[in-house]
């Protein structure tokens, strides 16, 4: 049996965890990223790799300082340079001393005698009916996060006590880590909904509700340590929130034969094909589909997350102020790195939520109210 | 005793301190620089005001990139980012504005405005090229002081092109020019052109630029730069009788319209708390795996705000 660990990213943790456990590996807690991870990744990676390469090589360090043996995480298919990114972790941590360390799951179809060979690894001596017991759990865990999770976006914007929303959240991540059976699993699925509905909300009429989708390279959108909190921010500002990336949907379209799941990405992608009719890499295509899947569903706005120099989404920043003219839907985009000084981003992030409240109600700039003052 | 509504900019090279009469006329204004001293420099503006005798302050509120923590000094009624609150101060006084250029000490933003409403904007936000930093720098280079800069510019004879795109290349470039023997009049409008051209590069992109124009923060005293905003866009530019301290007034503005709005009193902690002492503290949490840095406001050991927790157990605990 391994001592295994994994990226921290966002919500995946509680999935990886189960997967451990569950197959009888010792699990090291991921730690979540700090600035002490971005500048043990950003020591050893090369300077213009994306932002996420270096905070997963800082965590993979981490990791394995923690004594882990075996870390597993999923892969990109490219063209962009995120293909390159588990072979590249792989020779970083090579060059450090750290052989045979990393397993990289990458989409079935793409090789599928690499994923059959990375799979027994993880599977150890469990027979192949509990692997598979064990992972339709783990997708089925992943699946009522999902839920949750988008409720909690939507109800942080109007949460009576601060951090009332939050701290049930992490309750019921809690919740989910403790059940391994399926009864346990709904029990924490109906127990989180509950925990939510008791909390004290602020009543606001279905017209004044604002609604934020955000987009953008799929660390940074969900992993919250490296987007300053965007989902949380947002929330504070009033905003209810929802992320054009949940694990559930990636598994669906990466994982899974498509006429078992009928991924909704799929149909993202095509409305996507609209601004790029090939795949460029990373999510680019997806995202422009998201922009019209987001206007359609009547969203306020958009806020577009890209790690600084990211391929794709450059591509997609480029486009997005046509777009966002055409369909008269306000977008705002943020390249993320290793800078901590968030005073500019958060500038620029509550005057486009003041933007989209004076052009939603009509009111003019000098009398819109913010939510609380100091 | 008549009412007064302050406002409060705290940027990363100057505070500002206004105050304005119920009309919104400016009754006492006041610029310092904040040398990193935020607090001790939104204290001096006030107690500088404290000695003219102001009216009753009505309202205050805080902008620039130290609102959090000056807004919780002063007792804020409204902590608002200053991209708002200039829009706010600049359709006050130009209701017809289009668009707003506005050039401060360590950035710089373009405002697109339509019936009063912001539209559009965008912020410099990896680049300080084409900031009053940079003009700083470079006048100091040049040895001549800052306030001549635009007076120096106007008097060039001739057109000299210097790179914009990146400050780095725009030394290297001035300095080729300079060993050329181009004069200094001549180079510093050659600048001037250099940073307005990067400007609307970098912040116009993709925006279509109406008329009409105005011009205001810190740099918006340059003459030069205003002739090379007037070439560039082709028409006249508006600048603000007020141009350094707009941040200021939108603030003090949204903040008389908060106090209205809610009918409460002011939450303006008295000029009495210039002898409080408020110490800023930096605490890792570490109760759980998000290990927060929590940034404290204490008074006399008691903490009065605190900011970064995501739980909001710290912020709980403030009085």
């Amino acid at each position: 049996m391994a001592k295994i660990s994994f990226p921290y990213m966002g919500e995946s943790v509680v999935a990886y965890k189960k997967i451990g456990h569950m197959l009888g590996h010792e699990v090291i807690e991921p730690p979540k990223p700090t600035q002490k991870t971005v500048d043990l990744g950003v020591k050893h990676a090369p300077e213009f790799a994306c932002f996420p390469l270096k905070v997963l090589l800082g965590t993979y360090l981490e990791e394995i300082a923690l004594g882990a043996d075996l870390l597993m995480s999923s892969g990109g298919h490219g063209p962009c340079r995120a293909g390159y990114y588990g072979e590249m972790h792989r020779k970083i941590l090579r060059s450090l001393g750290y052989e045979g360390h990393l397993i990289i799951f990458d989409a079935p179809r793409d090789h599928l005698r690499d994923f059959y060979q990375d799979l027994k690894r993880i599977k150890a001596n469990n027979s192949w009916i509990y692997c598979y017991h064990v992972l339709k759990l783990v997708y089925r865990a992943i699946k009522i996060m999902d839920e949750l999770e988008q409720k909690v976006s939507r109800l942080r914007a109007y949460e009576v006590k601060t951090g009332s929303v939050n701290r049930a959240w992490e309750q019921i991540q809690e919740l989910v880590n403790q059940a391994f059976t399926l009864p346990q699993l709904e029990a924490a699925q109906k127990e989180g909904h509950n925990l939510l509905d008791s909390l004290e909300m602020i009543p606001v009429k279905e017209e004044r509700k604002l609604r934020i989708g955000i987009i953008g390279e799929i660390y940074v959108v969900m992993e919250n340590s490296t987007n300053m909190m965007m989902e949380q921010k947002l929330g504070e500002l009033g905003c209810e929130v929802r992320r054009s990336q949940y694990l559930s949907d990636w598994i669906d379209f990466n994982l899974l034969p498509h006429w078992i799941s009928h991924p909704h990405e799929a149909e993202i992608q095509k409305m996507g094909t609209k601004y790029f009719d090939i795949g460029i890499g990373g999510h680019a295509r997806e995202n422009m589909g998201w922009i019209d899947q987001f206007s359609n569903w009547g969203y306020d706005g958009i806020v577009h997350l890209l790690p600084f120099g990211c391929l794709p989404e450059l591509m997609s920043q480029s486009i997005i102020p046509q777009v966002s003219k055409d369909l008269n839907l306000p977008i705002i985009s943020f390249a993320l790195d290793e800078q901590s000084g968030l005073a500019n981003n958060l500038t620029r992030l509550e005057a486009f939520v003041d933007l989209i409240k004076a052009q939603k109600f009509g009111v003019k700039q000098h009398i819109l109210q913010q939510k609380a003052a100091g | 005793m008549s009412k007064i509504y302050l406002g409060v900019d705290v940027g990363s090279v100057s505070t500002n301190l206004v105050a304005l009469d119920p009309d919104y006329n400016v009754v006492f204004a006041s610029y310092l620089r904040t040398n990193g001293q935020p607090l001790e420099s939104v204290k001096t503006s006030l107690r500088e005001l404290q000695e003219t005798g102001p009216g009753q302050v009505a309202a205050i509120g805080a902008t620039g990139s130290g609102r959090q923590l000056v807004g919780v000094l002063v007792g804020a009624d409204i902590v608002k980012n200053e991209i708002t609150a200039h829009a706010a101060a600049t359709t006050h006084f130009f209701p017809q504005a289009r668009t707003i250029f506005e050039i401060g000490g360590q950035d710089s933003k373009i405002i697109i405005i339509k019936d009063g409403i912001v539209v559009d904007f965008a912020m410099n936000s990896v680049c300080a090229a084409g900031t009053g930093s940079f003009l700083d720098h470079q006048a100091e280079r040049l040895s001549i002081p800052i306030e001549q800069f635009g007076d120096m510019a106007l008097a060039a004879q001739r057109d000299v092109r210097i790179a914009g795109r990146c400050t780095v290349f725009a030394e290297s470039d001035m300095i080729a020019k300079q060993q050329f023997g181009f004069s200094k009049a001549e180079i510093i409008k050659g600048l001037c052109e250099a940073l307005v051209r990067n400007y609307i590069n970098n912040l116009g992109r993709g925006k279509s630029l109406e008329p009409p124009y105005v011009f205001q923060g810190g740099v918006a005293a340059n003459k030069g730069i205003r002739a090379a905003f007037e070439k560039e866009v082709g028409a006249k530019v508006l600048i603000p009788e007020h141009y350094g301290i707009m941040g200021a007034i939108g603030a003090a503005m949204l903040a008389a319209e908060t106090v209205e709005q809610t009918g409460k009193p002011s939450r303006f902690r008295g000029f009495d708390m210039l002898n409080l002492d408020f110490t800023p503290v930096s605490i890792d949490c570490e109760d759980c795996s998000n290990n927060c840095e929590v940034i404290q406001v204490q008074v006399e050991g008691k903490p009065i705000a605190s900011w970064g927790d995501r739980c909001g157990k710290w912020t709980q605990k403030c009085s």
